[in-house]
């Protein structure tokens, strides 16, 4: 019964090996709504959260389930927008009656979702969003996250530039729109109380094409260091232009966002990215047992590699099976408290709900692109990477 | 007073000149658009896809081994060749009715559904890029303007060129003009109007493949990229004159000065606003745009 | 000296999005029978949907009311708007602002709502209006999609985030007594008839002569002077009416789904209401009624079965477009009509 939407080798081969492991179980199965933008500019993403979730479900049910009932996976496509989020959302929860919610990639969705899944007593879990406010002012008790959030990512990355970069001169740029004046604010923020020096911060028209005004600003400058809070085909625009105005010739750092650079975009900019570096959550060269086993069974599976978003989705089903077994139960109510303080097992390491805000306590990695792939040189324990617990609604 | 001097050399002039090499491709997705509603009265929504699969098609024939020379040539007529299968399938069995301005811009406006999702069906949602095939970069009394857009600048008014004199210095030109002005009374001359129309819409579309072209190694591929120009592109040609290829190519220019300065010293969002009261004002002034229709004097 | 020649084709060729002036575009009476059919089944559907079904059905009803205002424009003005989401989202923002920091009271909110939408539909009908047809078109988009890039900026509208947590509001109705819109069949039956209220209040307003200008003004609008009316004032009265119902259903939305986000001031949401006028049947007021319905549960099922649900929107628009171009209304008339004729 699993909706499979595309007819990919793939997903027939996945769904003929879970519906084969759910014959062998008679218990009921628990339901898993994925709500992930399937098309539009964020397909990208929401590819790889459907490929980590879809392993993780094959190995769990292989396995014997969540004490013997099979997860069940439910994709609907929210098209990074928040109203159709929230349909669909209201969908599974209501006429497909699914027990979990995850898969919400931007922050209007999580948020949105969110008090959906609270007016309906189930749980929310994103993979995905980074906005602070999703686990701080607007924090909600059935909202839970477990990858590294825009705060955390920033600590990360401005601690390791601020040691391990001899220059000091920084210039911020970003998209002109909340998300990204948020996450350069943080970045400012950082590298001010860690000593660095702004030189000019830029804040272009989310999807500029042409980044020649900002250009003039940042040679006038005279930075040592450039952080960019753009992502996708903007971070793409922004480097290949850097690049042809010769701005990246010389001991220029390149440093950014974790979503500026990732799988989906690498492949476009032409060398251009050499060296840009970020903190994030995931690096596909974490060298432990779990993350190899992990990569390789990806790559076997998608014939792709894995980037964050499937490493953290992929490791979320292994904190539903372990709380769903503690609690006995799907519903919020009994799962909040299970989930709430758990440590469990990842590809990345031990992960930790902090019950005050839900948000997970994750050891961040310091990333380098080099070449096409992208290689850690540097770690954050989470402790120091998480900061305060601004949530005070629960 | 002493800083002005460096201001304008290093911040403005930088500006004005990039903003003429952008201004010139707009001027060529703008350039196609005008024509096809200054000849067929057609509002072409899926323009900016013909933009698209112009850079898409640049990146396929690019990573199949073909050069980018080669297929700077050959792209621009495949997209004409799309475009001919619009008008022939799509535009012409509606031109009888006389609703016709309306109905097709909501058929292409369908098509531009279609094509975008089709698109990422084809080429899958990750951004793509085509290596710029000049590298370098010149120094123009002190701003720094890379060669390959250089080279984008000479192409479009090459091509803006070439396009001026088809229309009014040839026998095709004069019968386009004609056409806009009274198709039964030209094919009464036993031309015929299918053919009149069929080429300006091979015309028009190839020229939004060939900006696909051009601006593929500096934009970069992805499925939502005809929205970049969009709007921008329908702005040109409001403000230019519905079908008027002088306004076009002025309005495209002027537009994107007024953008790009305008960028300089208030936040972006609000130039592009900007942008769009400067629409919205010329619209008042003087509705039909600032230059005259393909037709007319 | 214009070709209106009568026609003596039969009656299902003369098609067109914008018929001629001759032939008035209000329903026959085989329309009237689906009016009646779409209310009953209106009426009885919570009882067979369940929870999910009714909130989907409560919020197409909402859409609705968008796909209404723009068949008012397009319909009867002639005025194509691909802009229309600029009032559902201004209503929606306004009413949701209102009821997080304002006011509980939904008639406050109702007529600060109004006031606010007949202001600006006001002045950027103004302007609008004076532009031709396909510029009226370009700058209707404008707008919205200026209204989109401003709240997407603006943090204090909550940002590319949008706003959460507006409350399920009570209507109030006599001193003491209020209808709680907490439970979904009321919230449902409590907007099914406000939307058939102005439905027919529409009908009305557009059966007088105010309604023949205006087709009169979409058949011919050079000729229309000569007989002594204004255009202008036509065309605008008809423009604030239709913001005015496009507001109404953006003011109810974030009380169904709880929040707002700058995807309702957006390019999908316009075209959206055009492709549902366009597969109910514009003209008809009717039409946009039963398209709204269709594409909305469409969408969902086509949703739960392919990620291609453009294309296929695409094509069903391509090919009302080109064949249907009266849409369902128009394929329910001939069906009758023909049904008739043969008795």
């Amino acid at each position: 019964m699993m909706r499979n939407a595309q007819a990919l080798g793939v997903g027939a081969a996945t769904a003929l090996l879970l519906s084969s492991a759910s014959a062998v179980y008679a218990a009921d199965p628990i339901k898993v709504g994925v709500v992930t933008p399937l098309s539009g500019s964020y397909a990208p993403i929401g590819k790889q959260v459907r490929w980590g979730a879809e392993l993780a479900v094959k190995e769990i049910n292989a396995a014997g389930g969540v004490k013997g009932r099979p997860f069940e996976l439910l994709f609907e496509d929210e098209e990074a927008n928040p109203p159709v989020a929230v349909r669909k959302s209201e969908k599974l929860l209501q006429q497909d009656k699914v027990d979990l919610l995850t898969g919400t990639v931007n922050s209007g969705s999580t948020l949105a979702v969110g008090q959906l899944a609270e007016r309906n007593g189930r749980i929310l879990v994103t993979t995905v969003s980074y906005a602070t406010s999703i686990t701080g002012p607007q924090c909600n008790p059935n909202v839970f996250r477990v990858n590294a959030n825009a705060y955390m990512q920033s600590n990360a990355l401005t601690g390791w530039l601020t040691k391990n970069v001899p220059g000091k001169r920084y210039f911020f740029i970003g998209p002109d729109y909340e998300m990204g004046r948020s996450t350069i604010s943080a970045f400012q923020a950082d590298i001010k109380r860690l000593g660095g020096t702004e030189v000019g911060a830029s804040f272009p028209p989310l999807g500029a094409k042409d980044f020649t005004p900002y250009i003039g600003q940042i040679r006038a400058g005279r930075p040592d260091v450039i952080m960019t809070a753009t992502a996708g085909n903007d971070t793409v625009r922004l480097l290949t232009q850097l690049k042809e105005y010769g701005i990246l010739d010389g001991k220029l750092v390149l440093a950014g966002a974790a979503g500026a650079v990732t799988q989906e975009n690498i492949g476009a900019m032409g060398g251009a990215g050499e060296g840009f570096l970020s903190a994030a959550g995931y690096s596909i060269d974490i060298n432990s047992a779990a993350n190899k086993k992990f990569v390789d069974a990806f790559r076997a599976e998608f014939k792709n590699d894995p980037d964050l978003f499937a490493a953290d989705t992929y490791g979320l089903f292994f904190l539903f099976k372990q709380a769903i077994e503690k609690a006995g139960s799907t519903e919020a109510d009994k799962l909040r408290p299970a989930m709430e303080d758990m440590s469990w097992d990842t590809p990345q390491g031990k992960k930790t709900i902090r019950k005050g805000d839900h948000q997970a306590i994750v050891d961040m990695v310091v990333v380098q692109v080099k070449g096409d792939k992208f290689v850690t040189v540097g770690t954050v324990p989470g402790a120091e990477a998480v900061g305060p617990d601004t949530c005070d609604k629960f | 007073m002493e800083d002005l001097l460096p201001y304008l050399h290093f911040v403005v002039l930088p500006q004005v000149i990039d903003g003429l090499i952008i201004g010139v491709a707009l001027a060529l997705v703008a350039l196609g658009l005008t024509m096809i509603f200054g000849l067929l009265d057609v509002i072409n929504l899926a323009h900016g896809e013909f933009y698209m699969l112009g850079g898409y098609a640049a990146f396929t024939l690019v990573a199949a081994g073909m050069g980018y020379w080669s297929a700077l040539i050959l792209v621009p007529l495949l997209i004409g060749v799309l475009g001919w299968g619009l008008e022939e399938v799509g535009i012409r069995p509606l031109m009888q009715r006389p609703d016709r301005a309306i109905v097709t811009l909501l058929l292409t406006f369908g098509v531009s559904l279609i094509l975008r999702d089709v698109a990422q069906v084809v080429w899958g949602t990750e951004t793509h890029s085509v290596a710029a095939p000049i590298a370098g970069i010149s120094n123009l009394a002190g701003a720094l303007v890379p060669n390959y857009r250089l080279f984008v600048f000479a192409v479009g008014v090459l091509v803006i060129a070439v396009t001026w004199w088809l229309v009014y210095r040839t026998q095709i030109g004069a019968v386009l003009r004609a056409t806009a002005v009274d198709p039964k009374v030209v094919s009464s001359f036993g031309i015929p109007i299918r053919l009149v129309y069929g080429f300006t819409f091979v015309y028009g579309c190839g020229l939004a493949g060939l900006a696909g072209v051009l601006l593929a190694p500096l934009y970069a591929v992805f499925p939502t990229m005809g929205h970049d120009f969009l709007i921008l592109a329908f702005a040109v040609v409001i403000v230019g004159g519905m079908g008027s290829i002088i306004g076009a190519v002025i309005a495209a220019l002027a537009l994107t000065q007024v953008h790009g300065l305008a960028s300089l010293w208030i936040p972006p969002v609000w130039a592009e606003t900007l942008v769009y009261c400067v629409m919205l004002l010329v619209l008042i002034v003087r509705p039909a745009g600032l230059f005259n229709r393909l037709g007319e004097a | 000296m214009t070709a209106q020649i009568p026609s003596a084709e039969p009656a299902d060729r003369v098609s067109g999005v914008v018929a001629a002036a001759a032939v008035p575009a209000r329903p026959i009476s085989p329309l009237r029978w689906l009016g009646w059919t779409m209310v009953i089944v209106a009426a009885v559907f919570p009882w067979l949907g369940g929870p999910f079904y009714t909130r989907l059905a409560l919020e197409s009803l909402l859409l609705g009311a968008l796909a209404l205002s723009v068949d008012i424009l397009l319909g009867y003005a002639g005025l194509l708007s691909l802009g229309q989401a600029a009032y559902f989202g201004l209503a929606a923002y306004a009413s949701a602002l209102l009821y997080l920091h304002v006011t509980d009271s939904f008639w406050l909110v109702l007529l600060a709502v109004s006031a606010l939408t007949a202001a600006v539909s006001l002045l950027l009908g103004a302007v609008a209006i004076r532009a031709k047809g396909v510029y009226f078109a370009l700058i209707t988009f404008g707008a919205a999609e200026i209204l989109s890039k401003i709240t997407h900026n603006t943090r204090a509208l909550g940002g590319s985030d949008g706003l959460i947590g507006i409350p399920v509001p009570s209507i109030a109705l006599a001193p003491g007594y209020a209808v709680s819109l907490q439970n979904d069949m009321v919230f449902y039956y409590v907007v099914l008839v406000a939307i058939v209220a102005i439905y027919l209040a529409t009908r009305r307003i557009l059966d007088t002569a105010f309604g023949a200008v205006l087709l009169a003004i979409r058949g011919n609008a050079g000729r229309v002077p000569y007989l002594g009316y204004n255009p202008f004032w036509y065309k605008l009265l008809a423009y604030v009416l239709a913001a005015q119902i496009a507001a109404f259903g953006g003011m109810i939305y974030p009380m169904l789904r709880g929040f707002v986000a700058p995807h309702l001031f957006g390019f999908e949401m316009s075209t959206k209401a055009v492709v549902m006028a366009l597969v109910g049947g514009v003209g008809t007021l009717i039409g946009p009624l039963l398209g709204s319905p269709i594409i909305t549960f469409l969408e969902s099922f086509i949703g739960s079965y392919t990620e291609r649900h453009l294309i296929v929107l695409g094509v069903i628009f391509v090919v009302f477009v080109m064949f249907l171009p009266d849409g369902l209304c128009g394929l329910v008339r001939r069906l009758l009509t023909r049904g008739e004729r043969r008795r």
